[in-house]
């Protein structure tokens, strides 16, 4: 049977089982639930579709209401306006909550509770405009003159974000992004760690090995997780997408399309390389218990990643975020930052892929080593040293006595490499 | 054919195989036996390349063993172990499709096995819900699930009620008169004697005996006399060829060289007790072991 074969059967079966468990599914829906959320959520409470309310009283001029309406407009605020009879109703209205702001007699704003400070400006400003216009006219400055004059001059607003172009949206965007990057590396790692070290403690990889070579099973093993991952993070990064078409005041561009395809794409590097160090590590453990400890250094690599990729979502340009973004480890987290960032220029995703692919190659076959010769291992936890030099400098500590008691019934060539082992012994103490 | 070809392993500090050669034959079951640490599971590892030799081979036919033979192997290794929380019937399909067989084939033959076992109606459960000896017939099963050539069971019997011990050594029969060669290892000597036609005994992973048990029993020199009386014992110290092996409430077992004249044997009994039974047989596989180990 081929390898790929044998690979896609592991994989088949870490899906199968995998997405069975509740956890997982539970896991899916509520990651969708978050990133949705996360998206949807600023457009629904800062809805200034809701129309406000304005009471007028006592003396009243007469072109207040409509000032109060064109002001409103400019502003991108609806708000209607009552007029009452009396102080007192109108009163009687705002402690009802019917009004949020009562105006009594075009100088005095009687609110229900705290002063909302955007409604005052659109009020304050019409009763200016209204008071301005009476003096005009008394002044004897025409229409069009004032208009003129009080004419307003647009102020744009705008948040910088750390770069040009980036908002702090966008910021918000990408740390989304990098979070769930971490959060979904961790985890599909973790479980290919768990995996290894479940199968290791269950016994049941000498009944496997018996029939696949190890590369496979941990090929398979670690495929078959991360197709998993994938697909998770391919419906979430759908639903981003989905979520973002619908909310038609949202613009950031960090959540396009183009990025998110790269956060995909970066998911998929970042854990294949990590859940390679993962899986040879989980195969120096031999209980369960042990699995984290055994991954402690791996663990603090990608958290520190973390850390940093944090820092480089405020300075993305920085050179060390730069660096940070081609070097391997950090690279699945800090590149994406970048991209999102529109800091990236073309070829320096190209080029950091191209190293992490390499880097996961070189893992591949060291880890696939590593995970060969300890996985059958039992007892305590081995270290990789202990790994390394059993297999590269094989001890033959064989007795003397046992040598040359067994030596006349033996093999010329076994005599042979008996006295040489014993020679090399003789040399070592003397 | 098996055939373990000078076969050595070194561990930091001992030698678990030592030049161990020696061949299990097809259709036929070979009884691996030796002390505790002797080198037996080191030597089954080896077969299915889960123990890297230092020197020697393993071969299989006259050929070396490669991932494409070890899919006509089965194997149970000492330490049992499936996924505990995989159910019963997915867990042997998926071993049995790792040997390159194809679903509709190998659901047919764990079919087979589940119904002979009495584990059919288990098949849905998840296996750490069966109790330890139907864990058991489940990984029999996981070594059987390719109707294998060979068939490696390293320590099959321990663990097992006496039951259960019958009908796993009927079954081993079985696949091995279809054919199969059939090797395992035991520390139950009796059922061993009862069971294989080879035995293969080895220590401190060096073959010390090997061959077919009644040959081997024939060859040894001694013969062992068996001989119940009542009455007063006899005085067997007059006896200059005999050695007394055991001797309670009147059963006694001699061990004398093949020489020895009988009707003398017969006669000191005759002289001082009642004979009530006489019996004069080569040694017991046990006997066998204890002297090839001691020496
Ligand atoms: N992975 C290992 N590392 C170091 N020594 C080992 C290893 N595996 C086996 N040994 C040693 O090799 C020797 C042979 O062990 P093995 O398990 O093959 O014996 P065995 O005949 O199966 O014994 P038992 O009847 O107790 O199962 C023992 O001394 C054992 O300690
Ligand atoms: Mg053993």
């Amino acid at each position: 049977m081929s390898s790929l074969r044998q690979v896609w059967l592991v994989a088949a079966r870490e899906m199968r089982e995998r997405s069975r468990s509740r956890a997982f599914r539970a896991s899916v829906v509520v990651m969708i639930l978050i990133v949705v959320g996360v998206i949807v959520a600023p457009s629904l409470l800062s809805s200034g579709s809701a129309p406000r309310n304005i009471g007028l009283a006592g003396s009243v001029p007469t072109d207040l209401a409509s000032t109060i309406q064109v002001q409103s407009k400019a502003s991108g605020m609806t708000v209607r306006v009552h007029s009452y009879s009396s102080i007192a109703a109108g009163e009687e209205a705002t402690r009802r909550s019917r009004v949020d702001v009562l105006v009594v007699d075009a100088r005095k704003l009687e609110w229900r509770g705290q002063t909302d400070e955007k409604l005052r400006g659109v009020v304050a400003s019409a009763i200016q405009l209204v008071a301005v216009r009476a003096r005009a006219t008394s002044a004897g400055i025409s229409e069009q003159d004032l208009l003129a004059i009080v004419a307003p001059v647009p102020i744009a607003n705008t948040a910088l974000g750390s770069v040009a172009g980036r908002s702090k949206d966008d910021e918000t965007a990408a740390m989304i992004m990098m979070v769930l990057l971490f959060i979904s590396i961790t985890t599909y790692g973790n479980l290919v760690l768990t995996g290894v070290v479940e199968e290791k403690a269950s016994r049941v990889v000498e009944v496997l090995l018996a029939r696949i070579p190890a590369r496979n099973l941990l090929a398979g093993k670690v495929a078959g997780i991360g197709l998993l991952g994938l697909a998770q993070i391919a419906v979430t990064a759908l639903a981003a997408l989905v979520a973002t078409s619908s909310v038609d005041s949202f613009d950031v561009p960090a959540a396009r399309g183009a990025v998110l395809a790269w956060v995909v794409v970066w998911f998929v590097l970042g854990y294949a390389l990590y859940a390679m160090v993962y899986g040879a590590l989980g195969s120096l453990a031999s209980r369960t218990e042990d699995a984290q400890s055994v991954a402690g250094p791996v663990q603090f690599v990608l958290i520190a990643g973390y850390f940093v990729s944090f820092g480089a979502i405020g300075s993305p340009d920085s050179s060390w975020a730069r660096v940070l973004s081609f070097f391997p480890a950090t690279a699945p987290l800090t590149m994406p930052v970048r991209i999102a960032m529109g800091t990236a220029a073309w070829w320096e995703p190209a080029v950091a892929l191209a190293l992490t692919v390499l880097t996961i190659a070189g893992l591949v076959e060291l880890g696939g080593r590593v995970y060969t010769r300890a996985v059958l291992h039992s007892g305590p936890t081995l270290k990789l040293r202990d790994v390394w030099r059993d297999h590269h400098a094989p001890e033959r500590n064989v007795s003397p006595g046992r040598a040359a008691s067994s030596g006349t019934a033996r093999s010329p060539r076994r005599a042979r490499r008996h006295s040489g082992s014993v020679a090399t012994i003789a040399r070592r103490s003397g | 054919m098996l055939e373990f070809d000078r076969a050595t392993k070194q561990f930091a500090r001992v030698a678990a195989l030592d030049d161990c050669s020696f061949v299990a034959k097809s259709g036929r079951l070979t009884g691996f036996l030796g002390p505790n640490g002797a080198g037996k599971t080191t030597a089954m590892r080896a077969v299915f390349g889960l123990v890297e030799l230092d020197a020697g081979a393993v071969r299989w036919n006259d050929a070396p063993i490669a991932t494409a033979e070890r899919a006509r192997f089965g194997y149970m290794p000492e330490e049992r172990g499936l996924y505990p929380r995989m159910r019963v019937r997915d867990q042997l399909l998926y071993l049995g499709r790792l040997c390159g067989r194809g679903r509709v084939d190998v659901n047919r033959s764990v079919n087979t096995w589940l119904e002979q076992l009495g584990l059919a109606e288990r098949a849905s459960d998840r296996l750490d819900a069966l109790s330890h000896g139907n864990q058991q017939r489940v990984q029999l099963i996981a070594a059987l699930i390719n109707e294998p050539d060979l068939l490696v069971l390293d320590e099959p019997f321990s663990g097992l009620d006496p039951l259960a011990i019958a009908s796993m050594a009927e079954l081993l029969a079985t696949v091995a008169q279809a054919g199969a060669t059939v090797l395992f290892s035991s520390h139950q000597l009796d059922l061993v004697e009862d069971l294989c036609e080879d035995v293969v005994i080895i220590d401190h992973g060096r073959v010390v005996l090997a061959g077919e048990l009644e040959a081997l029993r024939a060859a040894v020199p001694d013969r062992f006399v068996d001989i119940h009386t009542r009455g007063p014992a006899p005085d067997w110290s007059s006896l200059s060829s005999a050695r007394v092996v055991a001797c309670h409430d009147g059963h006694t077992r001699l061990r004398v060289d093949r020489a020895t004249d009988l009707g003398q044997v017969i006669g000191l009994a005759r002289h001082t007790a009642d004979l009530v039974s006489f019996a004069y047989q080569p040694p017991t596989l046990s006997e066998l072991f204890r002297d090839a180990v001691a020496s």
